[in-house]
């Protein structure tokens, strides 16, 4: 059975009339186990390829290569499936046409499968929904199977009306996770992140065709060490107080505000999916009622859920004081996560300006990032800002776009940019 | 670890190397040992309520847990007490489930109804960091016969006041089960033999605060005394130091049947008006007290005959500092009744809570006795069972 804890980084003091409160929760899993294999119900992986007619010869047989991995990676006795995904998609493996459309692992049916990958053909269009569907439908078709989670390959840019692709995302969100990964650079980081997003997995760029087994192997094997299929964040607020917002800050950037379902009147849950042996940092912003000089009160109560069971918790209080030395600090963690959070704002808005012709927004926003970068201390980002800025002084922010910049380096920050570092102790 | 220069409670500069801060009262050490950003681990979080009931007082500590729920940590052990702000439960870990304030400490925040016309509440307050006031109650029914309020204030600035002086009170309590003496018929007789039990009961008062002192105590426990003792229509009342008794009769003035061993009070004496005495510098420090440095044990002792209706009402300074003049303890008195309040402890209640909303800048103790028909206690002396007329 997975162990959770949960600490509490804070200033709790708050000056008179104060009435915002943060805190950064760190919640911590141990004893995960293997998907699937902690009697919670079954694991289910389904591997969803594009074989559009965009992918060139050399980036399919990589793809191939990848799937196949990816399915060596795979448990035996978990459910799975693969996906040929085009202007439609196709169930690749198993060969059905009705009753479940997974099976389960064994060396028989991962050798079918890997025959399966083998046989793929580029041809046609791109039309993610059609995708995501066809996995939802898999997963519904194996009522057992309650841990959902997908890798979705893709090269290049959906074809589809936005409505669409947003309805088919939102019929998935909550339903099963996905890890999304573009080949190549003609695919937009913008539309994959927005899979990736709501189903709580992460993006990432594969610019050479020969990363992309090792990324697949890497993505299948964490998904199969969460042994612990879903857990939810939950957090108390005082009766009249007001959560400002729930993100997740590390190992990356989610904002969860939205996606507060409501527990009881004074709770609220938010996703966080499936969990291996592993610590995530979350920033809990709540507004209370201020309170006179002295007077101390739980500003917010943050518990991780498993099921009905709240299996950890941090106390987030509020004590006002009239000592500014007490009131003015900001605790390290908030400062540090609050600067990451701007970072991860900065360069996707950076870009999106760059993007659209706006290169004074740009540099300066690109510059704040490298600014910021510097100041918490995230070197991956300060390198990945450095392949497409120059920068001319790093403590004020200045910095100057390079004049040519390699496409695959401007959408490998872009997809890092919601990557954060942990404070240096 | 460094030595703050101001309190952490409240902001006031600080003397180098102070324990406590001589405005609030707060511990200024504790400060040092939790950093703000420190990483706090839940599960090894002491439960807040302090143990009070029937243990050993004199213990120089106060973090025992509470024992109701062992092993329980975290949600799912709510209190049995309902929250002291919103009325809503109260969760183990001392929060209200509600409004999620923090639950004072039994220590903090108690109440006493030993009999239906009397009750009484010692309440923190709002900026100290701790409640040094105490009281001990007791009383009979039915309604008048007899009854006894003792309050004690400890002193902020000496360490562990608040275990010294819950012990003073319940020490000066014990003393005082059995009736006072009647003398041997007159007057003077009485007085004598009053004043003789009086100093009896402080000397057990000040016994017990000096056992909890430790021996080597640069800043030994010290608080003040004041008790009242009602017996039929005989209010008889004895005191050290600015904790006081008054007679807030239901018709007619309020009369403050203590006088104050404080500086206030001196200067008060000399002629200038309780204002400018009350509010000037040495306002609140106070001329004798009950501790191991205790200049001297005589109490003040005083008496009254109640000829109508009323409160006896024995209060530290956390309360009358708002409302020191007899005719202001009478408005606010008058002022909570005017709200619905009749029983005691609700009255008590609504006196401290007029004192937490002025500032709640002291420990508040209130502690009454409804007077409603007095009349001459019955019986005589106490008279030994065995012994026949």
């Amino acid at each position: 059975m997975a162990e959770f804890t949960a600490s509490v980084f804070q200033n709790e003091y708050l000056p008179d009339g104060g009435t915002d409160v943060n805190a950064i929760v760190t919640v911590t899993c141990a004893g995960a186990g293997t998907a699937g294999q902690t009697g919670g119900g079954a694991a289910g992986e389904i591997i969803i390829v594009d074989t559009s007619g965009s992918m060139g010869p050399q980036t399919m047989a990589a793809a191939k290569q990848a799937a196949t991995a990816a399915l060596n990676e795979i448990v035996d006795g978990t459910w799975f499936a693969v996906i040929a995904g085009s202007d439609r998609a196709m169930l690749a493996y198993p060969a059905v046409s009705s009753g479940p459309g997974l099976v389960q692992m064994s060396a028989q049916t991962r050798s079918q499968a890997q025959q399966a990958v083998s046989r793929f053909v580029g041809s046609g269009g791109t039309a993610i929904s059609t995708w995501l569907d066809l996995a939802g439908q898999l997963f519904g078709s194996v009522p057992q199977v309650t841990q959902r989670h997908a890798i979705l390959l893709t090269d290049g840019e959906n074809r589809e009306r936005d409505d669409t692709f947003e309805a088919a995302i939102a019929r998935a969100t909550g339903y099963f996770q996905c890890d999304c990964r573009g080949a190549g650079t003609d695919w937009q980081v913008d539309e994959i992140r927005r899979i990736s997003q709501a189903l709580l997995g992460t993006v990432d760029i594969i610019p050479e065709p020969a990363q992309m087994e090792t990324q697949f192997r890497e993505m299948m094997r964490t998904s199969m060490s969460r042994g612990v299929a879903e857990a939810q964040l939950r957090v108390w607020s005082p009766q009249g107080a007001q959560v400002l917002f729930v993100r997740q800050v590390s190992p990356t950037v989610e904002d969860l505000t939205d996606r507060r379902v409501v527990i009881n009147p004074l709770t609220g849950g938010y996703p966080t999916g499936a969990w291996s042996d592993e610590s995530r940092d979350y920033h809990v912003a709540v507004r209370v009622a201020a309170k006179a000089i002295g007077q101390e009160q739980l500003a917010a109560r943050v518990m991780l859920a498993v099921g009905d069971d709240v299996l950890a918790q941090a106390l987030v209080k509020a004590t006002w004081s009239g000592n500014s030395e007490l009131t003015a600090k900001i605790d390290q963690q908030v400062a540090h996560y609050t600067g990451q959070t701007e970072l991860a704002a900065m360069i996707q808005e950076g870009l999106a300006a760059k993007a659209s012709g706006d290169e004074a927004t740009a540099t300066t926003k690109l510059g704040r990032a490298v600014q910021l970068a510097a100041e918490t201390g995230n070197d991956e980002a300060t390198s990945k800002l450095k392949k497409v800025v120059d920068v001319q002084n790093e403590r004020e922010g200045t910095v100057r776009l390079k004049a040519a910049i390699n496409k695959a380096d401007e959408m490998a920050l872009d997809t890092a940019s919601t990557k954060t570092t942990r404070i240096k102790k | 670890m460094s030595t703050p220069t101001s309190c952490p409670a409240c902001g006031e500069a600080l003397a180098e190397g102070a324990a406590f801060c001589e405005a609030c009262g707060s511990k200024v050490t504790a400060t040092v040992d939790a950093p703000a950003a420190a990483g706090v681990d839940v599960s090894s979080e002491p439960a807040p309520f302090d143990e009070l009931g029937s243990g050993p007082i004199s213990a120089p500590t106060r973090i025992t847990p509470l024992t109701g729920s062992p092993g329980q940590q975290g949600p799912g052990a709510p209190s049995d007490r309902p929250c002291l702000a919103c009325g809503a439960e109260v969760d183990g870990d001392g929060y209200c489930t509600s409004c999620g304030t923090k639950q004072p400490s039994e220590r903090d925040h108690f109440r006493e109804t030993p009999a239906s016309w009397v009750a009484g509440v010692c309440d923190r307050g709002i900026v100290h960091a701790g409640n040094e006031d105490a009281m001990a109650l007791l009383a009979d029914e039915p309604a008048g016969s007899r009854a006894v309020l003792v309050v004690l204030d400890g002193v902020s600035s000496s360490i562990d006041s608040d275990v010294a002086s819950l012990a003073g009170a319940r020490a000066a309590r014990e003393t005082l089960r059995t009736p006072l003496p009647r003398g041997m018929g007159t007057d003077q007789g009485r007085d004598a033999a009053v004043a003789a039990a009086f100093a009896h009961t402080i000397e057990a008062a000040n016994g017990a605060i000096v056992a909890t002192t430790a021996a080597d105590s640069d800043s030994p426990a010290s608080a003040t005394f004041s008790v009242a003792v009602v017996e039929g229509n005989r209010l008889s009342v004895a005191n050290i130091g600015d904790s006081r008794v008054y007679w807030v009769p239901d018709v007619g003035e309020t009369l403050q049947v203590t006088v104050d061993d404080s500086a206030a009070q001196q200067l008060m004496e000399a002629g200038m008006d309780r204002d400018a005495a009350e509010n000037g510098p040495q306002g609140h420090a106070i001329t004798r007290w009950l501790g191991r440095d205790a200049p001297d044990l005589t109490p003040r002792v005083a008496a009254l005959d109640l000829a109508g209706p009323g409160w006896v009402l024995n209060c530290s300074d956390g309360l009358w500092n708002y409302i020191s003049e007899p005719s202001a303890i009478t408005e606010q008195v008058r002022a909570v009744e005017a709200t619905g309040a009749t029983a005691p402890l609700d009255v008590a209640l609504g006196l401290t809570a007029y004192a937490n909303a002025c500032g709640g800048r002291d420990n508040i103790t209130v502690t009454l006795a409804r007077i409603d028909a007095p009349a001459p206690a019955t019986g005589q002396n106490p008279v030994p069972t065995n012994e026949i007329d």
